[in-house]
């Protein structure tokens, strides 16, 4: 049976997008996915193509330029997504903090799950991230499908149920849950 | 009725590493134009230099605008301030630069070889080539303590000695990987379908080269000689024996070809360096800070790298200026692209080992 859960854990596929890095940390992802590393035996593919992808890996620290298309790319990958923030100029800015083109870190823009440093991160650390992204990516899907309930209980009053205000207010929806 | 179409690759594409936009303009399968855009990934390192960082940290900071040729780009500009400041650093230091100047070309090379088969969709040489570029990943590793980003340089010399072990560990990993690169040689001038991939594809001419000034392994795939590790005596290239490596056809074979070549020939200098290591000090301390102008030139894996370095005597330099070797290269490359299969576009522009963190700075 196609089982959607079962595959989105065994066989994450990856986004990569360069927000202005070095390439450093871009050539230490691609080792991460060659022989040596294989980061491939968890499944993990490397797509062009965000509509695909589970994991986003950015690196480098946001370029004036490159702010839209990262945005882009990130409302465009389906949820649940998980986003990895590969290197210490793309946490905080790194050496490239206060630069004049530069917006230091992409935690201005898009949410980050895991933050991975260093300078150039090793393929180790990348992969640990990544299994670190999987389990995420795990909890926010069961959390996707966890049903909301939107009324409580209904009051009976002498045998005669009450069927009004079961439904709850805004705010009372997530206490209820 | 407009007969021809635009076709966008980038600004992210598989095919690319790095945020480029090249607009093509296609008659059915045949490029007709070329349009690029290349300044997604402009950071301002060279303001920073002359406003942020004081001069004796910025070898680490332009290290940064490239990790691929990390090492030429803060060798170029130490080298620049060893001039202002007149200092003469020890032979040692030398052979050890040019060590693991020889080392990132290797390592660069092959990455840029794995990466033209795999846009030429040729998947299982790109794993194979670079699962044995980790062997020379391996020693730099043990050389300087990082994988890419070395800051093994520094003003006056080079920050860490070699000892033994690691001098035997390098001989044998080089050995291992001279072994290989000999097989992939054999690959490319004899696999039937990566010759149709290959051969004749993406070709440039001699007159061409010439007259748009291509710099690097493609120039010397026409045949053109230019090699700035002949021209310049900081280090002692031809010490260590340097040869210059050219073909003549201009294609992506002859590139790939001039790019094993040179592997080869950055091989035995590494070993001629290990052997004949002088004796003596790694760093010498030189005094005073920067004053005047200075222009170096070195030959990165991508083509001739030229700073500019002005000082007025202040620990924050005047100026400093970075022409970079793909830079030079971009009418070139549109050059190239007109008249190709659109089909063949990712091969030829994966041929051309483009470094756009380097061009946009
Ligand atoms: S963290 Fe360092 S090596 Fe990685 S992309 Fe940023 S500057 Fe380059």
């Amino acid at each position: 049976m196609f089982d959607l859960k079962k595959y989105r854990k065994k066989s994450p596929w990856i986004l990569h997008y360069n927000a202005g890095s070095c390439n450093g940390c871009d050539i230490e992802i691609l080792a991460s996915l060659s022989p040596k590393y294989d980061l491939e035996r968890f499944g993990v593919i490397n797509t062009g193509n965000p509509k695909q992808s589970d994991i986003f890996l950015v690196t480098g620290p946001v370029t004036y330029r490159s702010r839209e298309r990262l945005i882009e790319l990130y409302t465009q990958m389906p949820e649940p997504k998980v986003v990895v923030a590969v290197g210490s100029c793309t946490c905080t800015g790194g050496v490239f903090r206060d630069m004049y083109n530069v917006e230091d870190g992409i935690d201005r823009y898009i949410p980050v799950d895991v933050y991975i440093a260093g300078c150039a991160v090793s393929p180790e650390l990348i992969i640990d991230g990544v299994v670190k992204a999987l389990d995420i990516l795990e909890k926010k899907s069961k959390e996707m499908e966890k049903p909301l309930k939107l009324f409580k209980e209904a009051i009976s009053e002498n045998g005669v149920v009450n069927r009004r205000n079961v439904a709850l207010k805004v705010g009372e929806v997530h206490e209820e849950n | 009725m407009k007969k021809t179409i635009n076709i966008p690759l980038g600004s992210q594409h598989i095919s690319l590493l790095e945020p480029v936009r090249f607009k093509f303009e296609c008659e059915n399968e045949k490029i007709i134009s070329v349009d690029s855009d290349v300044g997604f990934v402009h950071r301002g390192i060279e303001r920073a230099c002359t406003t942020k960082f004081k001069f004796d940290a910025i070898g680490y900071v332009v290290a940064r605008v490239c990790g691929l040729c990390a090492i030429t780009h803060s060798l170029s500009y130490t080298a620049a301030v060893e001039k202002l400041l007149g200092g003469e650093i020890t032979k040692k230091a030398k052979y050890l630069r040019i060590l693991l100047l020889e080392l990132d070309r290797i390592h660069s090379h092959m990455l840029c070889l794995s990466h033209t088969c795999e846009n030429a969709g040729f998947e299982a040489m790109f794993m194979r080539i670079m699962g044995d570029r980790e062997l020379v990943m391996e020693i730099q590793e043990l050389l300087t303590g990082n994988r890419v980003q070395f800051d093994y340089i520094n003003i006056g010399g080079v920050n860490r000695d070699i000892n033994s072990e690691v001098a035997k560990k390098i001989i044998e990993n080089l050995y291992e990987v001279k072994q290989r690169v000999l097989g992939y040689m054999d690959e490319f001038t004899n696999n039937w379908s990566l010759s149709l991939k290959f051969k004749g594809i993406g070709a440039l001419s001699l007159d061409d080269a010439y007259m748009f000034n291509a710099i690097g392994p493609l120039a010397r795939a026409s045949g053109l000689n230019i090699d700035v590790r002949n021209e310049i005596d900081y280090l002692p290239f031809n010490e260590v024996g340097f040869a210059m490596q050219t073909q003549s056809e201009g294609d992506i074979n002859a590139r790939n070809i001039v790019r094993l070549h040179e592997i080869l020939n950055s091989i035995l200098m590494c070993e001629n360096v290990l052997s004949g290591l002088p004796e003596g000090a790694i760093f010498t301390k030189l005094k005073g800070k920067p004053n005047g102008e200075a222009i170096v030139r070195f030959e990165a894996p991508r083509g001739e790298l030229m700073y500019y370095v002005k000082g007025n005597g202040s620990a924050m330099l005047e100026r400093v200026r970075i022409k970079t070797p793909t830079f030079a290269s971009i009418p070139v490359f549109s050059h190239i692209f007109v008249g190709e299969n659109y089909a063949d576009a990712p091969a030829i522009l994966a041929s051309f080992d483009p470094c756009l963190s380097c061009t946009a700075k």
